[in-house]
């Protein structure tokens, strides 16, 4: 027998000494050595969101004079002149690109690495 | 349609369903066990409880499973694990338990003349070369896998799956003419 074929019979034999050993209750004893499973709050997560969003909504009003300031920065920007409007709404529109392109090629890179 | 390992393990990371657990301890206990006895050098309880202390401790654990690996390499370490404390805590193995040993065994499948000398020849070998060459020769690891269970070089886990090999071609040169 050469080296090779020694080391492939020595393998087939210790694959061999080691059978199929049988759960025979093993698992269960496992099982019941664990922890209990932990309440699971994740449900309540939609709710939970909508229940803040709907009170941050509500002291908004209450605190904002039932949403005064609104009307009188509306009534201000109604009064910048159309070309500030306009500059503003493109430099807000670039920055949200240049967030997604950044957000987009660092999670290529995280992939690809 | 039977579900991946990495399925279950998603089910327990997302449900914590200790069903999905059992399925997992039921697919590995036999070869965990089977590993544990023998670096135990046959000792069938005290393997069985490493054995236990293992799942126990990969489900506490599971959320650091990052499945770069097979479920089946990172539960072999962490039985690996339990194992060397084990071992630490006690400074010595227990004896080679035969008959115990023998009793486990499926005649046919072995020479029971071979069977013990195998047993034997393993036994004496150095832990780490033990582990080595159980990891990588009885269990089917790749040598990448072994070293990422024993938690050493790659180029350790291949010279001691070597020195292993040597040493136990030596001590059954009978059996192997």
């Amino acid at each position: 027998m050469n080296g090779e074929n020694q080391e492939d019979w020595l393998d087939k034999k210790l694959q061999e000494a080691a059978p199929y050993i049988e759960d025979d209750g093993f698992t269960a004893r496992v099982l019941r050595q664990l922890p209990a499973p932990q309440m699971r709050w994740q449900f309540l997560r939609p709710f939970i969101l909508v229940a803040m969003s709907a009170l941050a909504s509500a002291l908004t009003y209450v605190l904002s004079d039932g949403g005064r300031f609104v009307i009188v920065e509306m009534f201000k920007l109604a009064t910048i002149p159309t070309l500030w409007v306009v500059a503003f709404a493109l430099a807000s529109g670039m920055l949200v690109m240049a967030g997604g392109i950044f957000a987009a090629m660092s999670k290529t890179a995280q992939i690809q690495s | 349609m039977e579900l991946t390992d990495a399925g279950l393990v998603a089910r327990v990371l997302v449900d914590d369903d200790q069903h999905a657990y059992g399925e997992l301890v039921r697919r590995h206990q036999s070869s965990v066990r089977g590993l544990l006895r023998q670096l135990t050098r046959g000792d069938i309880a005290l393997a069985d409880d490493l054995a236990q202390d293992a799942f126990v401790r990969a489900y506490k654990n599971i959320r650091s499973f990052r499945g770069e690996a097979k479920f089946s390499t990172w539960l072999y370490r962490i039985a690996y694990n339990c194992f060397r404390e084990n071992a630490r805590k006690r400074k010595e193995l227990v004896g080679i338990n035969e008959e115990q040993w023998q009793a486990e065994q499926d005649p046919q499948t072995v020479d029971p003349g071979l069977r013990h000398d195998l047993m034997h020849a393993l036994s004496l070998l150095p832990l780490h070369e033990r582990s080595a060459v159980l990891l990588c020769c009885q269990n089917g690891l790749s040598h990448d896998e072994a070293a990422r269970v024993l938690e050493i070089p790659l180029g350790t886990v291949k010279t001691n799956v070597l020195r292993g090999r040597e040493k136990l071609k030596k001590t059954l040169a009978a059996w192997v003419k």
